[in-house]
């Protein structure tokens, strides 16, 4: 859906490049996962490809034209969710959509994602008394109501009770089930470990790897199990690779004549992964 | 509905919530108030004063206030990504602006008519009103485009009242009669607007009115495309984007 090529990016206020060289792809269908530490430029990776952001260079295809062909029809089948809530804060949330709807060709029921997230019953009140996490949802559902190919979220659990994230990556799934495509900014590895197909790590305002999420599980993971055993009265701890385990003839001499205390199986979680690739350890 | 008819109305709507046409009836009721206790019976020769006012300065302030509403409620990056053009929501802006000044209008008219005495061509002023207001709403998007915040866009709307509306209100008042100067001040845009609204009262020359209508029609339109030019970097740089 989205072909990006080496994309490179300098706010005009700035000296250094925000990206420098970016490249991936899209595909149609998708949940791509754009992750990185703060200030990496996922953001604004985000508001180039939704046409916010001008002066970049670079190549930036959309159904493979580039994006600077395409009118402004090519909201008509764009769903943005930023950053930060965006609403009329002395419009009731009723009248905030209702407004943005009548510029769509296509409307989604609100009502009906209204009721889904929670603030249905609360639709009359002005966005001003509304709560961080209740005007964050309704940033979700602003976000969906023209019935978008194409949906781009900006950490969208972000400030939300884990009942209404849960809600949240649940209408994300379905969007993708519909065969929506979907541009995911998020800091919450849980959410791209349930939802994305591919994810690209930023790092230095680079793409420092790019691949499905099972593959660089493969790629960096350690299969370990640690285990904390009694050996007289001292406690032991040792580690073990999960793989030809049974072989092991340690391991289960251990396991036959020792007192187990704890046994845990470690895979590398989403999150090594993340502080691995993109070397926040070493920035602090 | 059209994108512009949307975004219209959703400006008109705001302008309800916000306060901002609440604020201009009050306004109104001043001018009520001044017409009421100069005692003065034939208002025509003052009621275009009101209007200039009201067209001018107030055209200017509320372009800039809508704006920094949406500017703090991130509103103008949400409407960026939507399927609308610049020029529409720059021309919904500036209609809204010219509705508002025509309701001021229609209430300050009515009142003169019921209590005092008043002769006006209104399809002439109605006409005036539109042409100055949209002219000095643009003026309003530039003050925005080089404001940091609301304060520093009051100071340019005082400013440019001072530097080129006092001259032109002092001349209405009848306190300058140097023909060499009143020459000079064909020039400033809120002298030909004055004149335009004059005109509705009778007295002026055609050529006058003609020469006034042209020039503000065309400084108009240039100051629009200046207007729509700018508009994205104002947009990346103002609403954070
Ligand atoms: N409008 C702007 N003008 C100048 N610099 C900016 C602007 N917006 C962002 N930046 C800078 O660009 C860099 C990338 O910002 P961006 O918002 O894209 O980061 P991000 O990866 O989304 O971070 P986060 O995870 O905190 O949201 C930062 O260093 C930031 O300071
Ligand atoms: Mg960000």
């Amino acid at each position: 859906m989205f072909g990006v090529k080496n994309l490179t990016f300098k706010y005009p206020k700035n000296k250094q490049n925000t990206i420098n060289g970016v490249t991936f792809k899209i595909k149609e269908g998708e949940v791509f996962g754009l992750l990185g530490p703060s200030g990496v430029g996922k953001s604004t990776t985000q508001k180039i490809l939704i046409k916010l952001l001008h002066k970049y260079s670079g190549e930036v295809l959309y159904k493979g034209d580039d994006i600077k062909s395409y009118g402004k029809n090519f909201y008509q089948e764009i769903g943005v969710g930023f950053e930060m809530p965006v609403h009329f804060s002395k419009l009731t949330a009723n009248e905030n959509l209702n407004f943005f709807k009548k510029l769509y060709k296509a409307n989604a029921n609100t009502d009906y994602l209204l009721k889904r997230v929670g603030l249905y019953d609360d639709r009359n009140k002005k966005v001003s008394d509304y709560s961080k996490g209740m005007k964050g949802r309704l940033n979700f559902v602003r976000a969906l109501l023209n019935n978008p190919k194409i949906l781009f979220l900006d950490e969208p659990t972000n400030g939300l009770d884990p009942k209404n994230a849960r809600i949240v990556k649940d209408i994300i799934k379905e969007f993708k089930q519909k065969g929506g495509t979907v541009l995911l900014t998020t800091h919450l590895m849980n959410d791209v470990d349930e939802l994305c197909d591919r994810v690209a790590f930023m790092a230095d305002g680079k793409i420092a790897e790019i691949d499905t999420v099972k593959n660089l599980k493969v790629k960096y993971g350690q299969r370990k199990v640690d285990i904390e055993y009694k050996n007289h009265e001292t406690l032991e701890k040792e580690s073990f690779d999960l793989n030809h385990l049974g072989m092991n003839e340690k391991f289960l001499r251990i396991i036959k004549t020792k007192e187990i205390i704890t046994m845990h199986s470690k895979e590398t979680s989403l999150d090594d992964i993340f502080i691995k690739v993109t070397g926040v350890e070493k920035h602090g | 509905m059209g994108s512009f008819l949307v975004l219209l109305l959703g400006e008109i709507q705001r302008m309800k919530k916000y306060n901002i046409l609440a604020a201009s009836v009050l306004i109104s009721l001043i001018w009520i108030g001044i017409m009421h206790f100069t005692g003065i019976h034939d208002v025509t020769q003052i009621f275009p004063l009101f209007i200039f006012l009201d067209v001018t300065s107030m055209s200017i302030l509320l372009i800039g206030v809508t704006m920094f509403f949406e500017k703090q409620e991130g509103i103008i990056k949400t409407l960026m990504v939507s399927p609308i053009s610049k020029a529409e929501y720059i021309l919904a802006k500036t209609f809204a602006n010219s509705i508002s000044n025509i309701e001021t209008l229609i209430i300050l008219y009515v009142y003169a008519k019921l209590f005092k005495e008043i002769n006006i061509n209104m399809v002439g002023l109605f006409s005036a009103v539109v042409l100055v207001s949209f002219f000095h709403s643009l003026i309003g998007f530039v003050f925005t485009y080089y404001s940091k915040d609301f304060t520093r866009l009051l100071m340019w709307m005082i400013t440019y009242s001072f530097v080129f509306m006092t001259p032109v209100l002092l001349e209405q008042v009848g306190m300058i009669r140097n023909e060499g100067m009143k020459k000079i001040f064909y020039v400033i845009p809120t002298k030909t607007s004055m004149i335009l609204l004059n005109a509705s009262t009778g007295g002026i020359k055609p050529w006058e009115v003609y020469l006034s209508v042209f020039y503000l029609l065309i400084i108009s339109i240039l100051l629009y495309f200046v207007v729509l030019k700018k508009f994205d970097e104002f947009a990346i740089k103002e609403s954070g984007v």
